[in-house]
């Protein structure tokens, strides 16, 4: 079945720096936003541009994920002519390996993409918050006559040497690319989207193969070696909200900023919805005693304390009492009563015990001390106890350092 | 085969659901927040192990269509079996002139459909049921009980519009069919009924040869002593929606943990189909104490005492009290509400002030601006 364009999703990655959060499961999988997990913004945006056919290339702890996407259908990607396909690594007859770079697991999915013979492929990575029309990319890679389009947005001069940084021409097509340059000579960042044209892809892929020395990374040796021929590579300006959300600090920046549609991260707006598979339980309920501003909750969970600019996933129970402000809670977890969570993110079916104290404000400890308390997911503290700010526990109650 | 079969009915007839009732038949009536009251039939019977489930239409069934789908909230989209939508294929009387006169006429319409039932014992149910009844232990009290018909009774002090009543001895036996009676005296039938599937055939026959319509009158009453009728007693939550006051006071229970904990069980969960919507979010001057609220839904206001269905938006300074807001509903800034059920779509412009009260709530029809 021929395809102008499908979408592979790179969500294979471990996500080492969410820590204990990603014991477990692969970050694509990482709760956001209360009902959400990451990889509903990518695979979100591929129904609503019309794209129909995505492959998701898993490797770190898939079974989360797999069981999370089962057959799409809460993206409407359950058609019968294309739809989601996970796609782990494989054995072969002359063997088979590890998903070596992110070019490798693409070069080792070409049997997938010919099934389509795709006149363009969309390469998107399972760690971005953020709403994009992936069919205006495409229409600009088109009008370009690029053989690959990158999406790109200014940052801030100051943070620009943390980026891959791509230095463009009067028509936006990009002339160099240096990744986390010390000098940036500009301020356009990529944002780890791509669009290829297939048969441009295809032969880079297999050329990068052939190279021992190479990374099979599309950063650091398929992009350049691309401008290096002198292909014709495009940049393509995205505006809006767009936030990795690679570590604690921005996963719960990304949290804090739902809350606030003026951040640029609307999910109420519903021209451009993002899907989620549901959990079933009955709507939240808020106790007489309840006290809840600024903050997100979901179904199932019940509210009798105190939450404050905070968002809570489904089934999730704060008691009377209770205080939870500046926190994520993730599915499941419950706050006892009397217990006070301050500037953390809890993961799934964290219990906290009843006056426990679980992190607190960046005006209770000392600069260099203070950070977000994070607990792994399953996690239990015992009723009175203390976790000070900063610290991570795994899911046996341990601290383990970041 | 062994096993339990489903048959819902859902069709029109005469109720005191005014606003509520115009656009849609009472089994598809929003209810608790995010569910359709037919939600709890059929959750009921998928959660007993029902694979097959018929749902009887006649009349005003667009949103249930629309509601129903192909089952597949319920599991119960299947190559084989599954959800079957009933409308009266096999009615023998004028199209269109009045809804069924009972379940017994209802039935005769689907009359071909009842042979194609592989189980061996059907439950019939009304849609207009709320309620998380344990329906496998039901069936197994059946069967080992021998009866012919086992009837489920409600035990609660709530009366019903038009509901029939039933007098037991100490056996379980069912001494006594009432209906239509000034003051209700009792248990009051909660419309479930199990029978073997050819019984049920042979007496839809048997009625329709003498053209009898009414399962209550001419089966239940009729046949009681010839008949072994069962009750079987369920002491829990179980709403009937058959009048606003009755819609009213039963999503104002929902209020109460020792309800929500009944009807919502983890033990046998409600299905219900999803909404795209995200979070609700509560703002920095917003409250929201003593209320069930679905997702999606924007709150800078004050909202006590109700329940909100997904995507309601209360803006600042709006009060909204003791209410039911079904999805979509916008209350403007600085307008206040108490005493209202507000169909979809419903939006109240700022500063208006509408009062009902809890023995008379008021109805906001389906997409109306105050």
């Amino acid at each position: 079945m021929k395809k102008e364009c499908i979408a592979m999703l790179l969500a294979g990655g471990q996500g080492s720096r969410l820590y204990v959060l990603t014991g477990d499961m692969a970050k694509p999988a990482v709760p956001f936003g209360g009902k959400y997990r990451i990889i509903d913004f990518p695979l979100s945006n591929c129904t609503n541009s019309g794209i129909d056919t995505v492959g998701v290339l898993t490797q770190y702890r898939p079974l989360e994920l797999n069981s999370y996407i089962g057959s799409g259908q809460p993206w409407d990607l359950d058609g019968s002519t294309g739809g989601v396909h996970i796609l782990p690594p494989y054995q072969g007859s002359k063997g088979g390996t590890w998903y070596k770079g992110t070019a490798n697991a693409i070069y080792q999915n070409i049997g997938f993409i010919d099934l389509y013979d795709p006149d363009y492929v969309v390469i998107l990575s399972g760690d971005h918050i953020y709403k994009m029309d992936y069919s205006k990319m495409v229409e600009r890679h088109k009008e370009a006559g690029a053989a690959c389009t990158i999406s790109v947005m200014e940052v801030p001069w100051a943070e620009a040497s943390r980026f891959g940084i791509m230095a463009v021409d009067g028509s936006d097509m990009i002339t160099e690319f240096a990744e986390k340059p010390k000098e940036p000579k500009s301020n356009l960042a990529s944002m780890g989207i791509y669009v290829f044209s297939w048969k441009a892809l295809r032969k880079y892929l297999t050329e990068d193969e052939a190279d021992p020395n190479s990374e099979n990374d599309f950063g650091k040796n398929v992009i350049p070696a691309m401008l290096n021929n002198g292909e014709r590579m495009a940049a393509y300006r995205f505006e809006g909200y767009w936030k990795d959300v690679g570590t604690l600090d921005s996963l719960w920046d990304a949290n804090m900023d739902m809350l606030s549609p003026e951040s640029g991260l609307d999910l109420h707006d519903e021209s451009w919805p993002i899907y989620a598979r549901s959990v079933n339980a009955p709507p939240a309920f808020l106790g007489t005693q309840s006290h809840v501003t600024h903050s997100a909750f979901n179904r199932g969970s019940v509210v009798d304390g105190t939450v404050e600019n905070s968002v809570l996933a489904p089934n999730v129970k704060v008691g009377e009492g209770a205080r939870v402000s500046y926190s994520v809670l993730l599915p499941g977890t419950v706050v006892e009563p009397g217990a006070v969570v301050e500037y953390a993110i809890l993961g799934e079916e964290c219990r906290i015990g009843r006056d426990c104290r679980i992190g607190g404000t960046p005006e209770s400890a000392a600069e260099e001390a203070w950070g977000l308390t994070v607990l792994a997911p399953h996690c239990t503290v015992e009723a009175g106890k203390a976790v000070r700010p900063g610290v991570m526990l795994d899911r046996n109650g341990e601290e383990v350092s970041k | 085969m062994k096993g339990l079969h489903g048959i819902i009915f859902s069709y029109e007839r005469r109720n005191d659901l005014r606003e509520l009732g115009e656009i849609r038949s009472a089994s598809s009536i929003p209810f608790g927040g995010r569910y359709r009251a037919v939600d709890f039939a059929l959750s009921n019977l998928v959660n007993a192990g029902v694979t097959d489930v018929g749902v009887v239409l006649h009349g005003r069934y667009q949103s249930m269509l629309d509601h129903l789908g192909t089952g597949k909230a319920w599991d119960l989209s299947r190559k084989r079996g599954g959800l079957r939508v009933l409308p009266p294929f096999n009615y023998q009387q004028d199209w269109g002139v009045m809804p069924f006169r009972g379940k017994i006429e209802a039935l005769s319409g689907i009359r071909t459909y009842l042979d194609t039932i592989r189980q061996d014992y059907v439950a019939l149910m009304d849609g207009d049921l709320v309620v998380n009844l344990p329906l496998a232990d039901v069936y197994e009290s059946h069967i080992k009980s021998g009866a012919d018909i086992t009837v489920v009774c409600g035990n609660d002090s709530f009366a019903t519009d038009d509901g029939t009543y039933f007098e037991k001895n100490s056996e379980g036996r069912v001494t006594e069919v009432l209906f239509r009676l000034h003051r209700p005296r009792g248990y009051r039938g909660l419309e479930v009924y199990l029978l073997s599937t050819q019984l049920l055939k042979d007496l839809v026959d048997e009625c329709v040869g003498r053209d009898q319509f009414s399962w209550r009158r001419d089966i239940l009453q009729a046949k009681k002593d010839s008949l072994y009728l069962r009750s079987y007693i369920w002491e829990g939550f179980a709403a009937q929606i058959r009048s606003v006051q009755e819609y009213y006071d039963r999503s104002m229970q929902l209020l109460d943990p020792a309800i929500r904990a009944e009807l919502f069980t983890p033990e046998r969960p409600i299905r219900a189909k999803g909404a795209d919507k995200s979070s609700t979010y509560v703002g920095a001057n917003g409250r929201c104490v003593n209320s069930l609220v679905a997702e999606g839904c924007r709150i800078e206001g004050t909202v006590e005492n109700s329940v909100l269905f997904p995507g309601v938006v209360v803006e600042a300074g709006a009060v909204v009290r003791n209410c039911v807001l079904f999805k979509e509903d916008i209350v403007r800034a600085g307008a206040q509400l108490a005493y209202i059920i507000a169909d979809k779509d419903v939006e109240v412009l700022p500063d208006r002030t509408l009062m009902g009260h809890a023995t008379y709530p008021i109805v906001l029809a389906k997409g109306s601006k105050v």
